[in-house]
């Protein structure tokens, strides 16, 4: 256990880390906030020097990073000018949002990608094989927007079977009382069914759009890993005993496989949570992605600031999650000793 | 809670999570009006630093102001904002001194707040005093001569008095504008700190007024929900009880939402999407010229080549207007190029500059200015209005190319172009505005004269900033009618900047929705609309 405090202490200076480069990110940034805050035609120079020091622009660099970086220890992530909220309640609010969708299309894309590259790697050059690399392919060349917009068109434009794609609920359906952020959960501890197939039913078209998307790659090193894996000599081995063929398959050789595959786990996950701006764009899904993008947008930099924040803490936790992960696929790589 | 009242009052809810919750099998259809648009308000409180437009929307509907502009019908039968007629909203009258320096207002007895408590002349004071106290109110009040709250005087508790240093005619449209709202100064007052004296923390997410809505929910980035004030009696009673706003980035999932009959109204239409929706018979899409707003091609009147009258006219010669007006508009727009040159027919400004393509004559004026071999330069667009920029910049290449001029197209990232142009650095440029008011020396004041950014062409003529000056506060109409023309000549022989069109605003509806008004703030006017 005392590896993984000292993991947890090493993660101090990554986030200072980054608490500098985004603030100096988002400094660097070419374009004049106060210059674009001013958007009235009647405003004068004098306007735009008003608003600059409402902003807290015209304090020297330094001063400005002291301010920020007092008002984090306090817990103050600053206000968003683009949506009018503290960042703080912006990101509590969105983040359940863009962590239920993910989880769900991730679970979607895991449960699909590994058994079709475990059978693809099982019988190469098969008709299961080529489904998996048309489905890998499809999945990696179709951008996001374009799967979601012909899902939206046959599911809800043409066949009427999905709900509008707009939003986690419907919009005459009245939110659970809030615990977690997370619809279903809160649905669910609410025990108010409806709610429940409502937020479930608004939410399959989009994590079906993430799914596929991240199907591609899970699938791909799924099936080279176990490709690996079953021609090594221990399933050889294993084989030449006479082992059955479901021990083989799933205790030796995916096993054994899993190292390269949980990497690429950590890696879909992590990106699948921050960089689903354009699914959250089309299906009016209110997620931090489109939230730091139209903050970058808007030269608003607080939101921004908050978001690559929060969303290097997510990265630096999820690597934990791997390395530990990895410990107990493959005990020689562990953060624990051998027992 | 309120929510969940809206949710008692709307019935039928038990089905609706299971059911394909569609809108049309609500009890209150008819009375409801369901709204997407590409983005939500940012703010409840209009007079704030980077209140976003949609923030009119909302502000606009919930609050009266004193006076507001009537209608007269508009293209296509849609009424549209008559900014020469104004009426009273929340002033039942109003009466101008003999020495045109004062106006006074006299409230309507029976006017009261959402709270039910009286609107007073004290309200009123405390409203206006608000606009020119906060920075960002007292820029524009002071287009119409209101920088200082002692100009506001109570008379009594119904009776309100404007007095101006001089007499100005945009005064009174200014008081209809989107800024001065009327608060309900006692609720207003409740809610200010020592710091905060104009309650400005508070009224970004709360509504203390007394317009035609009340606020029910506001969900930042997801949806708004109004409901009816009955107790409304400053004009006609709006058609819909309720409203849902929902915000929604995508076009194309607006779009399929109005087709499917799920939304009734569809804001923030791209063009293209117009044309084609404009073909379904079970829809139909409200298209109006925006007034006071158009889109241009820029030139830096103080640096070279641009600094040659004879180059700015050369490339207005050669832009391939009615290719640029359909690849980035689909047409949908009124043409600001064409129309003849010379003196002008109408005082209205913006209004087309009389130029046409014409290589011959571009080629001769390049060659009096000494450059028949051309130059090179750079043409810049914000990627924000990549959707038009991008298929015109293109047209612009390779219309410049044909006279010798070689244009490099810089695409600045989206929020960027307005630094540049504060620094005053980009030679060429497409970009757009819009002015509220709709008096011509308004327009010319802020789009063709002094330092800031807003004076896209860097232009400085002194006849025409002489002009400027004389025609603010000229009393004599005939000759302020005079003055323009003269000011529009010189913007039509100078072009310190290409004027191309005025984009229109396309908003989808369904076939029953009627009584759309254009406003000057292109937001959507809830008290007009109802269904038929």
């Amino acid at each position: 256990m005392n590896v993984l405090l000292r993991r947890l202490l090493g993660v101090v200076p990554t986030l200072a880390g980054v608490v500098v480069a985004t603030f100096v990110l988002t400094r660097i940034l070419p374009g004049d906030p106060a210059v674009f805050f001013t958007s009235s035609p009647s405003a004068d120079a004098a306007t735009i020097e008003a608003v600059r020091q409402k902003l807290g622009l015209d304090q020297p660099l330094w001063r400005q990073f002291v301010i920020y970086v007092g008002a984090l220890l306090r817990g103050d992530l600053g206000q968003s000018i683009t949506t009018g909220q503290p960042v703080l309640t912006d990101l509590l609010q969105r983040l359940p949002a863009s962590a239920e969708l993910t989880i769900v299309a991730f679970a979607l894309a895991v449960a699909v990608a590994i058994p079709l590259g475990v059978a693809a790697a099982l019988r190469p050059g098969s008709l299961v094989d080529h489904l998996c690399r048309l489905i890998a392919t499809a999945g990696v060349s179709l951008p996001t927007f374009v799967t979601g917009l012909l899902l939206i068109y046959l599911f809800y434009y043409l066949a009427g079977v999905a709900p509008e794609p707009m939003g986690r609920l419907d919009p005459f359906a009245t939110a659970p009382p809030r615990l977690t952020g997370f619809l279903l959960i809160d649905a669910l501890a609410a025990r108010n069914g409806e709610v429940f197939v409502s937020a479930a039913r608004q939410l399959i078209l989009p994590a079906a759009t993430m799914a596929i998307f991240a199907l591609a790659p899970l699938a791909r090193m799924t099936r080279a890993a176990m490709i690996a894996s079953l021609g090594s000599d221990f399933v050889r081995t294993a084989r030449a005993n006479g082992l059955k063929w479901r021990t083989i398959v799933v205790t030796y050789a995916l096993r054994n496989a899993l190292l390269p595959i949980i990497t690429t786990l950590g890696m879909v996950f992590s990106y699948m949570l921050g960089a689903n701006v354009l699914v959250e764009r089309v299906f009016a899904w209110p997620g931090i992605g489109s939230y730091a993008l139209d903050a970058l947008i808007g030269l608003d930099y607080a939101p921004v600031q908050g978001f690559m924040l929060a969303m290097a803490a997510i990265f630096v936790a999820i690597n934990l999650i791997v390395d530990i992960a990895y410990s107990i696929a493959d005990p020689r790589t562990g953060l624990f000793g051998h027992a | 809670m309120r929510r969940r009242d809206f949710m008692a009052l709307m019935g039928g809810t038990a089905a609706m999570g299971v059911l394909p919750a569609r809108f049309g099998q609500a009890q209150t259809r008819a009375e409801s009006l369901r709204i997407l648009s590409e983005a939500g308000p940012n703010s409840l409180d209009i007079i704030g630093v980077g209140v976003n437009r949609n923030s009119i929307q909302a502000t606009w509907n919930v609050y009266d102001r004193l006076v507001r502009f009537t209608s007269k019908p508009g293209p296509g039968g849609t009424l549209y904002y008559d900014y020469f007629a104004l009426e009273g909203e929340l002033a039942e009258r109003w009466q101008v001194s003999d020495d045109k320096r004062s106006i006074t207002f006299h409230l309507r007895r029976n006017a009261v707040f959402h709270d039910g408590s009286p609107v007073t002349a004290e309200d009123v004071k405390w409203s206006l005093d608000r606009v020119v106290s906060l920075p960002v109110g007292k820029p524009q009040f002071a287009t119409g001569s209101m920088t200082d709250p002692a100009q506001f005087e109570i008379i009594d508790a119904h009776t309100i008095k404007v007095t101006t240093p001089k007499p100005d005619r945009l005064t009174l449209p200014n008081l209809a504008l989107t800024y001065p709202v009327i608060y309900n100064s006692k609720v207003a007052k409740q809610n200010a700190t020592a710091q905060d004296p104009w309650a400005a923390e508070w009224l970004k997410s709360n509504v203390a007024g007394g317009g035609p809505f009340k606020l029910d929910s506001f969900q930042p980035g997801q949806s708004l929900q109004l409901s009816r004030n009955d107790a409304w009696t400053n004009g006609p009673l709006p058609g819909y009880r309720r409203i849902l706003w929902q915000f929604v980035p995508a076009a194309q999932s607006r779009r399929s939402s109005l087709e499917r009959g799920d939304a009734d109204i569809v804001q923030d239409v791209p063009p293209v999407d117009a044309v084609s929706l404009s073909k379904d018979d079970k829809l139909k899409v409200v298209g109006v010229p925006m007034a006071g707003a158009f889109q241009f091609i820029g030139m830096n009147n103080a640096i070279k080549p641009f600094d040659n009258v004879k180059v700015r006219q050369a490339i207005a010669y050669t832009l391939p207007y009615k290719q640029m007006f359909e690849a980035a508009l689909f047409g949908r727009g009124r043409p600001l190029f064409g129309g003849k040159p010379g003196a002008p027919e109408t005082t209205e400004f913006p209004q087309p500059l009389g130029y046409d393509t014409d290589l011959d004559k571009a080629k001769a004026l390049l060659a009096e200015a000494g450059l028949a071999g051309g130059f090179e330069t750079t043409f810049t667009f914000e990627l924000s209005m990549a959707t038009i920029a991008e298929p015109l910049s293109l047209l612009v290449q390779e219309a410049l190319g044909k006279i010798g001029v070689k244009v490099t197209i810089v695409k600045a990232p989206a929020g960027q172009l307005g630094t540049m142009l504060q620094k005053k650095e980009v030679p060429f440029f497409f970009e757009a505005s819009a002015a509220y008011l709709a008096d011509p020396d308004y327009f010319f004041r802020i789009f063709y004269h002094g330092p800031t950014r807003w004076n896209f062409g860097s232009y400085s003529n002194a006849e025409f900033a002489g002009l400027v000056d004389k025609t603010r506060y000229e009393p004599d109409q005939a000759v302020y009618e005079k003055d323009v023309r003269r000011m529009i000549h010189l913007a039509k022989d100078e072009v310190p900047i290409i004027l191309l069109w005025q984009p229109t605003l396309d908003t989808g509806m369904q076939k029953s929705v009627d009584g759309y008004k254009y406003q000057f703030h292109r937001q959507l006017e809830l008290r007009t609309l109802k269904r038929v």
